[in-house]
């Protein structure tokens, strides 16, 4: 399974652009067309999970998972904080921001994870989608919280954080695109599945070939990174990925789905939390923690997490279910 | 001739999360008037950075605005105190200005 992860198309192109940008190439994806891909690839999984569920309809599951996700993003930035600040050794600031990362969710991790599982015949459920929007903010007020107890110096206004925390366009675009897809189920979007569904594969590999360009250029630049963040940053992701593992199987979730709740609890936002931290917490170092979640744990969770995750959940099931 | 008055002409480099935050302190100095800039690329104290539209977070946009001495002054003193803490960079300079009027 490991091999096979590895030599998917969308993680090959990841590989290709990190080699690119670390051979100094002059390859580049034009940022404009980098973010609209961003927001296709969030409205296309969206509509996907959406019309999965107008098909399963609500069930028992569901509201497990969901409660499972919003637990696991609130809870999970508290041993990392911890962590962080012993072995990290960083001020209370930059480990509160560097924890609400860790609590937070990758999309891309997550849309890349699925199809990988989806290949091995472990497609997760469709309502893993609104698992992974639900995932996406309550580690940022974990995270605000643990720095706000050691006192702030933040420009933003309060109303304004809490804007830009749940209203901030990913939520808005993953749960907008979930519910369009419930309401339209998946006859309903037949006639746009040419867009939303055929080219998926395909503009995952534009966009992963942009973040290897992306995660190896910051990883040059890695000013920020420490060796203790640096493994850091590989060892949270395993010890959340396998927490979620395991709490999915506890739950009674099928293996696909409890390897998807591992991709979510193991994998750190790089797009929808650094943006409030940076407004929130401006003295938190924006090349720590985009360093670590972008530069190591990223590129980890794609060619080896994913891939270890979804072993996990295959071993499991069989100890659990018995 | 064209008769001209000196102005002040304020530039402020910040991460474009923050800007928002910074225009209102610029109101809050009576600045109304002002221009936001996109910025490709750079290096400084903090190492390099080059436009960032994925997260926005370290993408770094230029405020520029012409105003009174009096205006440019009141910002300066409410900006000063974050410089350092905010990674900004505030630089100040004297403009001939056409339509004085323009820029108070």
């Amino acid at each position: 399974m490991a091999l096979d992860a590895l030599l998917q198309p969308v993680v090959l192109f990841f590989l290709l652009g990190a080699l690119a940008a670390f051979a100094r190439s002059d390859l580049a994806i034009p940022e404009a067309v980098a973010k609209g891909i961003s927001l296709y690839l969030m409205m296309s999984i969206g509509l996907r999970g959406g019309g999965e569920v107008a098909e399963t309809g609500f069930t028992h599951d569901m509201a497990l998972a969901g409660g499972a996700g919003l637990a696991l993003s609130l809870l999970l930035p508290l041993p990392a904080f911890w962590l962080l600040r012993t072995a990290g050794r960083l001020d209370r600031t930059n480990a509160a921001a560097v924890a609400a990362h860790y609590g937070s969710v990758s999309v891309v991790t997550f849309a890349t994870g699925s199809e990988i599982l989806r290949q091995a015949g472990m497609a997760p459920a469709g309502y893993m989608v609104g698992v992974l929007a639900l995932m996406e903010t309550p580690a940022i007020i974990t995270g605000l919280l643990l720095a706000r107890a050691g006192g702030t110096d933040s420009l933003a206004p309060r109303g304004g954080l809490l804007h830009e925390t749940f209203l901030n366009g990913s939520v808005i675009l993953l749960l907008g695109s979930f519910l369009i897809g419930m309401i339209d189920g998946k006859d309903g979007l037949v006639s746009i599945a040419p867009v939303f569904d055929s080219l998926f594969r395909g503009m995952l590999c534009i966009f992963l070939l942009d973040m290897g360009l992306i995660a190896a250029r910051r990883l040059m630049d890695r000013r920020a990174l420490t060796l203790r963040t640096v493994a850091l940053a590989l060892a949270l992701p395993l010890l959340n990925g396998s927490l979620g593992v395991v709490l999915g199987m506890e739950l009674g979730l099928d293996a696909g789905s409890s390897a998807a709740l591992g991709i979510l609890a193991g994998s750190a936002s790089y797009i929808a939390v650094p943006a409030v931290m940076r407004l929130a917490l401006p003295a938190a170092d924006p090349g720590l923690y985009l360093g670590m979640s972008l530069a190591v744990t990223f590129p980890f969770n794609l060619t080896l997490g994913i891939a270890y995750y979804a072993w996990l959940a295959t071993h499991l099931w069989p100890l659990i279910r018995t | 001739m064209t008769s001209t008055i000196q102005r002040r002409r304020i530039e402020v480099l910040a991460d474009e999360p923050l800007i928002a935050a910074i225009v209102r302190l610029a109101n809050n100095a009576g600045i109304t008037h002002y221009t936001l800039m996109p910025t490709i690329g750079g290096a400084g104290a903090h190492g390099r950075w080059r436009d960032d539209q994925l997260s926005g977070a370290t993408a770094k946009v230029m405020l520029v605005a012409i105003t009174s001495t009096e205006h440019a002054a009141a910002f300066v003193d409410l900006l000063a105190p974050l410089l350092e803490s905010h990674h900004l960079m505030l630089l100040l300079s004297d403009v001939e200005v056409v339509r004085g009027v323009k820029f108070d």
